[in-house]
């Protein structure tokens, strides 16, 4: 614990890179999951091919090995990237393929009769999705997609493996000092630290995920599945 | 840069190791992660007082905390209490509890499908609470949680990419490990991506024959 205290300074450091990380990849994955999300949907068989290729494909090769190319294959076409882009870029690449399935299948779930009846009433298209389909859609695609938060900030951990000091990089080499100067070997605990404070950054999300879940469908009666009746 | 197929089929030998040792970690805790998986879900399900509740922690913990650092834990962490895993057990155990803690919650979620008037069937013909899991719950309950299973396999099988931070020579680590020497990236990922690729598109191709089987004695 004294050692975690003495190097604070440096280990919030690599928390912070660890969260700009997060920040950079959520906001930019959101945003292409919301657009192609929508798109997936689309009648033209063009248009929902390739976004289908995009997700089976990003989804089916390990997360590592993508952010491996990116950093370690790209240089051969002339495109260095520093490894904070390349990390955001490789999780932004995954984070999205997974991002426009939970979208599609969102609105997907909203029934027929909502889109019939919303045309029916004469509303525009834009005006179908933002009032009718989106909030409906909210239900399904809030706890998957808390979900995928919780696993993009744990990627980030990715970055040491490319050298970025975030956290994870910053605890080892917190560890390896250690070793070197004092001849202990501390990793047992820093890295105990590290998983704490991964296990409190993201049941923040999960609580926050239940909460949202609750909100959205208050105006429901929820029936009680029966994984609550056998076991709380 | 261009695309030499030789370069492939000379290190061909290589990869079929890196192969091979991802398949070998992979089946050792894809049958590890399902007995804890039915272990840890028959703790919750029957309410076991303590195991119960420490069931639900693992399962929160392993969740919300990231393979990677899961990993070095075990690795590098563990040893200075003095548990120590080769590398190849290391990599193994880290992967079996990791997946094991997604196998409690599908599992769990399958037997909830299970109908509560196989339970009270099952007291009338007074079979005990261990054979009421064993021949009628969990064979159900298996058939219902095999998709969530597949899934957890998958996701498994891929992060079996991890072990490479740790030197374990799976397929990761030998392409990478050959491109630090050769500079031949592009051959490199290539290769892995389509590997990977065929892995995951077998395991889910083998699950649907199971499935398809599993639900012959449903069908008319």
């Amino acid at each position: 614990m004294d050692l975690i205290l003495k190097n604070w300074v440096y280990i919030a450091s690599g928390l912070g890179m660890t969260l700009k990380i997060a920040l950079v990849t959520l906001l930019c994955s959101t945003l292409i999951s919301a657009v192609l999300g929508v798109l997936a949907t689309v009648r033209n068989r063009f248009v929902r091919g390739v976004i289908y290729l995009y997700t089976e494909l990003f989804r089916a090769i390990p997360l590592i090995v993508n952010v491996f190319f990116i950093y370690f294959a790209l240089p051969l076409f002339g495109v260095q990237l520093p490894p904070f882009l390349a990390v955001s870029l490789g999780l932004t690449l995954w984070g999205s393929a997974n991002g426009i399935e939970i979208v599609r299948g969102g609105i997907l779930s909203v029934a027929e009769h909502q889109w019939r009846s919303a045309w029916a009433l004469g509303l525009r298209p834009w005006e179908i999705y933002w009032f009718v389909i989106v909030p409906q859609s909210m239900r399904a695609i809030v706890p998957s997609y808390t979900g995928l938060v919780t696993l993009l900030i744990q990627a980030t951990s990715l970055g040491a493996l490319v050298g970025v000091s975030e956290f994870l990089k910053t605890a080892q080499i917190v560890i390896e000092r250690t070793t070197i100067m004092q001849g202990t070997n501390p990793a047992f605990v820093v890295y105990g630290v590290v998983l704490l404070v991964y296990f409190v950054i993201c049941s923040v999300f999960t609580w926050l995920s239940r909460y949202l879940e609750r909100r959205l469908n208050s105006d429901r009666v929820r029936p009680v599945t029966s994984t609550e009746s056998i076991a709380s | 840069m261009s695309f030499d197929p030789n370069y492939l089929y000379a290190q061909w030998p290589a990869l079929l190791n890196g192969l091979g040792m991802t398949v070998l970690v992979s089946v050792i805790a894809l049958i590890a992660s399902v007995v804890i998986g039915i272990i840890g879900a028959a703790c919750r399900v029957l309410r076991i007082p303590v195991l119960s509740q420490l069931v639900v922690g693992y399962v929160e913990l392993i969740r919300n905390t990231p393979i990677l650092v899961q990993l070095f834990f075990i690795f590098y962490g563990l040893p200075s209490i003095g548990v120590q895993f080769s590398l190849f057990w290391s990599g193994v155990v880290c992967l079996s509890v990791w997946a094991g803690a997604y196998q409690v919650e599908n599992i769990r979620g399958g037997l909830s499908t299970v109908e509560h008037g196989m339970r009270e069937a099952a007291i009338s013909l007074r079979l005990s609470t261990r054979q009421y899991l064993r021949l009628v719950a969990l064979p159900i309950a298996f058939r219902s949680s095999l998709p969530a299973l597949v899934n957890t396999s998958v996701s498994m099988l891929k992060n079996s990419s991890y072990l490479q931070a740790i030197g374990l020579a799976e397929l990761t680590y030998v392409a990478v490990d050959r491109i630090a020497t050769d500079f031949r990236a592009l051959e490199m990922f290539a290769a892995i991506g389509v590997i990977y690729v065929s892995l995951v598109v077998l395991l889910s191709l083998a699950a649907q024959r199971l499935e398809h089987r599993l639900h012959r004695p449903f069908r008319t």
